[in-house]
């Protein structure tokens, strides 16, 4: 097969940093091209320089044997390299065929030809197998899953012979994984060369061709074929073995901590009950859009409910009050770190400390001892580098959360809500990420965790429950729990045994 | 893009830590501008600029806008604007003067009047933004109309004179009497210095140093981080266009000791002057970033370049459109040094 892409010694440097020190990578015609690389390798420099969003230092980048034209990106995507960035670019306020075809509508000149766009809108969606997503509906008032889907068409929408896709997955529940790699087949069957970004080490089984790992901004391996035994991958990923994914389950005592009773929020949340107790990591399983999220955002107090009861040791929150459910002993790591739990332009300390800032302050703040427990909490998470000054833009998807958590150590919290705790995290990290996490459950916290990777559930959680439809559906002990189990709940039971075999 | 944001994270050497203290940069920068400024104007008019009366002049112009702009910092540090100030100052000066009426003689029923009324019009402002959720612009677009017109209608269009409070004229007012604060001095410095610059150190102070000023920069730097750790996000909005109306307030003090008058067209686009003062100092119009220092430099640095047209003939109409190219100039300055 020939070779579609070439990259060849790729060298990319800011000013100080070597972000990318020499890349080597083919990517053959019809295949899909996993890159791998622990947060900070170099993976999405690498696209960047790929797409023109980026013009490299020094090195080569063929496409059929002719240079792309560097730090172009509007010449790239001429030449049909289109990509897929890892946060979604979407104008909210734009409607689904506005945005596919964004900077390239059909015209009549000198008329918007809206049929046409409509019409082709249409068809895109329905070679994805989503053209239920109506194509006049703002953008904004998709789900994000929705919203991925609108980002591939919109890829789709031109000439394409290379597409690039950072972390497509991220964001996508099974079933719609599976569409995905549907539509990743159909173009490979067709002669596009894909490029695919992924932390699941099961994905790129299941889709990849061929898989190149980056390492501080080298190539490690390259051409490895896909069915490289895990290990081996961790081990090219991070220089080193990773000892342990899971540390031991924590052991719940029978202290209840958190207690819903009947939470209803319609239509997301029908009348869900359930209990937290000290010692233990709750896990909250389902598909994206089962109601997960927005239970959390209940208990919280992020959203007014329209019914139900929330005590945490025994005595009633006030629903819709973020400010008390913290002070009653609440914290919540959000889905989304960047838009939902950071300033993403101050430092580690201003970060960590503001949800309780009282405990710095009298009058005025004692800014020296602020910055010395922030940076108490964030060395004892093993935050890198050690430097609570750092601005939080610049720290990996990891070290964000690390910061999150510290948030919530400083706070000394009772109850930890995490939702998707390791998404856009590393191997390494996440490995970390749980011990930290099973470490707090240890000592008396209690834990609810909503997770759409069900590997990550019956890896660590006590108590596994399993919504579906804004119910539980299914209660499952964590050291008996299997991940076909858990996905068969999740998903109607009638057509359950199909999708399972498909799936797992 | 820029190089700092595709700059895979983690991988950041120290000078991506530094951005933080690319705020005090800026403050570095303006301030070498103000000097620049000074040197500049003492050359080109060494007879009248670098002396004591002009520097007096300058700063006592100066400390009404830079006590607006004071206000607006916290304003837009929680990405939000206030368009209105001018005409609360207007409004409060009138405000002010038909209470105290033709045979008072109260400067502090003056005073506390008019700071009274204009944080009133704050509050409307603030209720408009944070509990109506009306766009600041729009809420503050509607006030500035709103407040002229009140300024207007509340003497029948007519100016307020003030000078009964000091027996018909400027001479030598007492201290603290209202007329002092327009022309009064200590140490030979007016009495308005005193006052912005204490409201200067009192704003650094909250803004960098309490709690209330941490979460007014967390709300305008991620609205929803904020509220879920837990800051009460309305009531910050709230406050920081009370506060701005507050100041609007003083600034009217301020304005009509000096002229010794309460009239309804005055501060007109004093609102520009504030907001081009922040912008220059290095506030982001975004939010989340906002620095007094910086506005304090801007306020000066505003002063000395109309000052120094204004001793060069330049005309104001020159001067209007020399305060719209420099606002427009810091905006792209700060756009360019943004992450975007």
């Amino acid at each position: 097969m020939t070779k579609l892409l070439e990259i060849h010694n790729l060298v990319k440097e800011f000013p100080g940093v070597k972000a990318l020190q020499g890349v080597d990578l083919d990517v053959l015609e019809a295949e899909v091209h996993c890159l791998l690389g622990a947060n900070g390798a170099g993976k999405s420099t690498l696209i960047k320089c790929v797409s023109g969003a980026l013009e490299p230092t020094s090195g080569e980048i063929l496409l059929e044997g002719e240079p792309l034209p560097p730090g172009d990106p509007a010449g790239t995507l001429k030449r049909g390299v289109a990509t897929i960035y890892q946060e979604l670019d979407l104008v909210a306020d734009l409607s689904v065929a506005e945005s596919i075809f964004l900077a390239h509508e059909p015209r009549r000149w000198p008329l918007l030809d809206l049929d046409k766009m409509y019409r082709e809108s249409e068809a895109l969606l329905a070679r994805l197998g989503h053209d239920a997503i109506p194509v006049r509906a703002k953008v904004g008032r998709l789900r994000p899953a929705a919203q991925q889907i609108v980002s591939i068409a919109r890829a789709l929408s031109g000439d394409v012979r290379l597409l690039i896709m950072d972390e497509p997955s991220a964001i996508l529940d099974e079933g719609e994984i599976k569409t995905l790699f549907e539509v990743v087949r159909r173009l490979t069957a067709e002669g596009v060369g894909v490029v695919y970004i992924s932390h699941r080490l099961d994905e790129i089984r299941r889709i990849g061709d061929r898989v190149t790992v980056l390492a501080d901004g080298r190539t490690t391996a390259t051409g490895l074929p896909a069915t490289t035994p895990t290990d081996e991958l961790v081990e090219f990923m991070v220089g080193r073995k990773v000892d342990q994914l899971y540390p031991e389950r924590p052991v719940s005592t029978d202290r209840v901590l958190l207690e819903v009773r009947d939470a209803r929020r319609l239509p997301a949340v029908r009348g869900v009950s359930l209990k937290v107790h000290a010692g233990e990591i709750v896990g909250l399983g389902g598909l994206v859009g089962s109601g997960r999220t927005e239970l959390l955002r209940l208990i919280y107090g992020l959203d007014q409910p329209e019914g139900g009861e929330f005590l945490v040791e025994g005595k009633p929150l006030r629903p819709n009050r973020p400010g008390h459910a913290i002070r009653r002993g609440l914290g919540l790591a959000p889905e989304d770190r960047k838009s939902q739990a950071l300033v993403l332009d101050w430092s580690e300390t201003k970060n960590v400390t503001i949800a309780d800032l009282s405990r710095f302050s009298r009058v005025l703040l004692d800014v020296r001892k602020e910055r010395a427990s922030a940076h108490e909490q964030l060395r004892s998470l093993n935050t890198v580098p050690d430097d609570p000054d750092r601005v939080v833009r610049l720290l990996s998807g990891g070290n964000q959360q690390k910061v999150v958590l510290a948030r919530w150590l400083l706070h000394e919290c009772r109850v930890l809500l995490l939702d998707e705790p390791t998404r856009g995290v590393d191997v390494a990290t996440k490995a970390e990420i749980y011990r930290i996490v099973s470490d707090l459950a240890t000592s008396g916290l209690g834990v609810l965790v909503v997770s759409s990777e069900l590997e990550e559930l019956v890896g660590i959680c006590t108590r596994i429950l399993v919504m579906r439809d804004g119910e539980i559906v299914a209660e499952v002990a964590g050291n008996v729990a299997t991940e076909h189990e858990l996905l068969r709940h999740a998903v109607a039971p009638t057509d359950a045994p199909e999708l399972t075999e498909e799936v797992v | 893009m820029t190089p700092a944001q595709a700059a895979e994270p983690d991988q950041g050497g120290p000078e991506f830590s530094d951005r933080l203290k690319a705020l005090r940069l800026q403050e570095y920068g303006l301030a070498a501008v103000v000097v620049l400024l000074f040197i500049a104007g003492s050359i080109l008019k060494p007879e009248t600029f670098p002396t004591w009366d002009n520097v007096r002049n300058m700063l006592t112009q100066a400390s009404v806008i830079g006590v607006l702009a004071i206000g607006m910092t916290f304003v837009i540090a929680t990405a939000g604007i206030d368009l209105s100030v001018g005409s609360m100052v207007a409004a409060a000066g009138v405000f002010g003067g038909i209470l105290i009426g033709t045979d008072g003689t109260s400067s502090l029923v003056f005073i506390l009047g008019a700071i009274a009324f204009a944080t009133l019009l704050g509050v409307v402002n603030a209720t408009a933004v944070a509990y109506a959720r009306i766009v600041p612009f729009i809420a503050t677009l509607a006030m500035f109309s709103i407040a002229r017109g009140v300024a207007l209608l509340l003497n029948d269009k007519l100016p307020v004179s003030l000078l009964d409070l000091n027996g018909g004229s400027f001479g030598d007012p007492r201290p603290f009497s209202l007329l002092w604060f327009g022309n009064g001095r200590i140490f030979g410095i007016p009495a308005s210095v005193y006052v912005f610059v204490a409201i200067t150190i009192a704003g650094w102070i909250v803004l960098n140093r309490t709690r209330y000023g941490r979460y007014v920069v967390a709300v305008g730097g991620n609205r929803e981080a904020a509220r879920i750790a837990g800051v009460p996000v309305r009531r910050i909005i709230f406050s920081v266009y009370v506060l701005s109306g507050l100041l609007a307030g003083v600034a009217t003090v301020l304005l009509c000791a000096r002229l010794g008058s309460a009239s309804p067209v005055s501060g007109n686009l004093y609102e520009l002057d504030a907001i081009g003062a922040v912008v220059i100092g290095g506030t982001s119009l975004a939010g989340g970033r906002a620095t007094i220092v910086g506005t304090f430099l801007g306020v000066l640095t505003f002063a000395l370049i109309f000052s120094l047209m204004t001793q060069l003939n330049l005309s104001t109409e020159v001067q209007q459109v020399t305060k719209g190219l420099i606002v427009l100039g810091a905006v792209l300055l700060q756009r360019s040094e943004s992450r975007y």
